[in-house]
């Protein structure tokens, strides 16, 4: 199998290489990473991961330098239903639009767009909420059964580093959830095709556990 | 519910860990990749390395003891220390650095703060404040650089609310006067910014047992806390840290009963 991490210039590459390549030696799987922007070499490839760091415009902005590069995914998660995995900005830029800094498009695969989060009251220790939602937080686990949440519970705590969040009326998309001031979707996704508002790269041994799941899961 | 993290703290000179009692007379305690990973492995919810070294070439050094800790460590990892521009950013950035904090550059080069977060994005820069007591301020706290040696004439709070205006997602707050004493963080320093600032705020300086981090959470509303000495010469474990914290009300990551 080959695995593709889409570079466009997001700065925490090499640490989403360095999780993926942890897990598949891990897991004794068959998997070669490769980090590039090359058309040819993403069409060619079995599983894709876009990671994402920064504001949600820059990586936009980041992708569309690679000409015919959004065209090219697009092709290869909605037509050829390719397994996909957005991660932190890469998982926001699977929905309708984000309104961080401007109103920026996504792909538009999933309905939904990002508003800064309501940072508003105090948390159960009387301090002010802040932005970003920074630190380990655990998931809500309630909406649906999904390989990607195997062995996973509501103890498993995940990397989150934020400051806007989704909403959307499709509650279908919603794998799992997270509490910060107000519910925040965690994994969403549907099909091939999963997101993940956190960092599984930087999530310790329940971030391998989410990854090892994501790469085992069978379409 | 979000943790309360807990920071292990890895002063680095020349790819050495060294902690010194108030920045000087500094001691050997080891291997900083070995370090981090063992950390990490107890429980520490980040990893932050400051490199202390005084020479660009010994700074150099840095970049592989980033990314060698970043191919087996996977919590998030700030570093800092003569962070100067949007170069050194990017070289960090790349080994595999989660977040660079700039302390005495943003003083000398406030634009920074912008520029990098423009850059970068907010999550990533953290803005790191020594902070010393003076009277003649108007928060009672000045900011100083270069470990507390020189003295800037700027008002912390300003400082603090002026850093997250342009950018700063997170504020690494150091009481010069408690680091290394083991007396306690500074309290009300540490309720001082965090109550007026909107992004979190770590307390950094002085931890002598888990008791201190409890009080700075529970009565300064402090985000995280950082300590360096007290873990390194295994005075107290990340665990024990954190089980005092959970006993004490506050959420934290992997102390379920």
């Amino acid at each position: 199998m080959k695995l593709i991490i889409i570079d466009y210039g997001s700065g925490n590459l090499r640490s989403v290489e360095n999780a993926f390549l942890n897990s598949i030696t891990d897991n004794n799987l068959k998997c070669n990473i490769e980090v590039t922007n090359n058309l040819h070499t993403i069409s060619n490839a079995d599983y894709l991961v876009l990671p994402g760091v920064g504001s949600y415009p820059d990586c936009k902005k980041g992708l569309q330098n690679t000409k015919g590069l959004i065209d090219v995914l697009s092709e290869q998660v909605i037509h050829k239903k390719k397994k996909f995995l957005g991660i932190c900005v890469g998982m926001q830029l699977m929905f309708d639009y984000s309104l961080e800094k401007m109103r920026t498009p996504g792909f538009g695969w999933l309905s939904g767009n990002f508003s800064k989060i309501k940072a508003v009251g105090k948390d159960y220790l009387g301090r002010n909420y802040k932005v970003p939602h920074m630190g380990w937080n655990s998931l809500n686990l309630k909406y649906i059964c999904h390989p990607i949440l195997e062995n996973i519970s509501e103890k498993d705590q995940y990397y989150f580093v934020h400051s806007y969040y989704l909403k959307t009326s499709e509650t279908s998309q919603l794998i799992a959830s997270t509490n910060y001031c107000h519910q925040i979707p965690a994994i969403v996704g549907q099909e091939n095709y999963l997101g993940v508002q956190f960092h599984p790269e930087k999530s310790s041994l329940s971030g391998q556990k989410l990854i090892s799941n994501w790469l085992k899961w069978k379409l | 519910m979000l943790s309360t993290r807990v920071i292990a703290c890895l002063d680095v000179h020349g790819g050495r860990t060294v902690k010194g009692i108030n920045f000087v007379d500094l001691k050997d305690a080891g291997d900083p990749v070995e370090q981090a990973n063992l950390y990490s492995k107890t429980g520490a919810d980040e990893i932050c390395f400051l490199d202390i070294s005084a020479t660009y070439e010994k700074r150099k050094t840095m970049l592989d003891v980033i990314s060698k800790t970043a191919k087996t460590c996977f919590v998030p990892l700030t570093v800092g220390g003569g962070v100067n521009n949007l170069d050194n950013f990017c070289e960090l950035l790349n080994c595999g650095a989660d977040k660079v904090s700039v302390n005495s550059s943003a003083v000398y080069n406030p634009k920074i703060i912008r520029e990098s977060s423009d850059k970068f994005g907010n999550q990533c820069v953290v803005l790191a404040i020594d902070a010393i007591e003076n009277k003649a301020m108007p928060s009672g706290y000045e900011v100083t650089t270069h470990g507390g040696r020189k003295n800037t004439n700027l008002d912390v709070l300003n400082w603090a609310i002026q850093g997250v205006r342009n950018g700063a997602g997170e504020i690494l707050l150091t009481s010069m006067n408690a680091d290394g004493m083991k007396t306690g963080y500074n309290l009300q320093l540490t309720k001082l910014i965090s109550e007026n600032v909107s992004v979190p705020v770590i307390a950094s300086g002085g931890a002598g047992n888990p008791k201190d981090m409890v009080d700075v959470v529970l009565k300064s509303g402090a985000s995280a806390v950082l300590a360096a000495s007290i873990f390194h010469f295994g005075i107290h474990s990340i665990f024990s840290v954190k089980k005092e914290m959970f006993k004490n009300g506050i959420q934290v990551r992997g102390c379920e009963n």
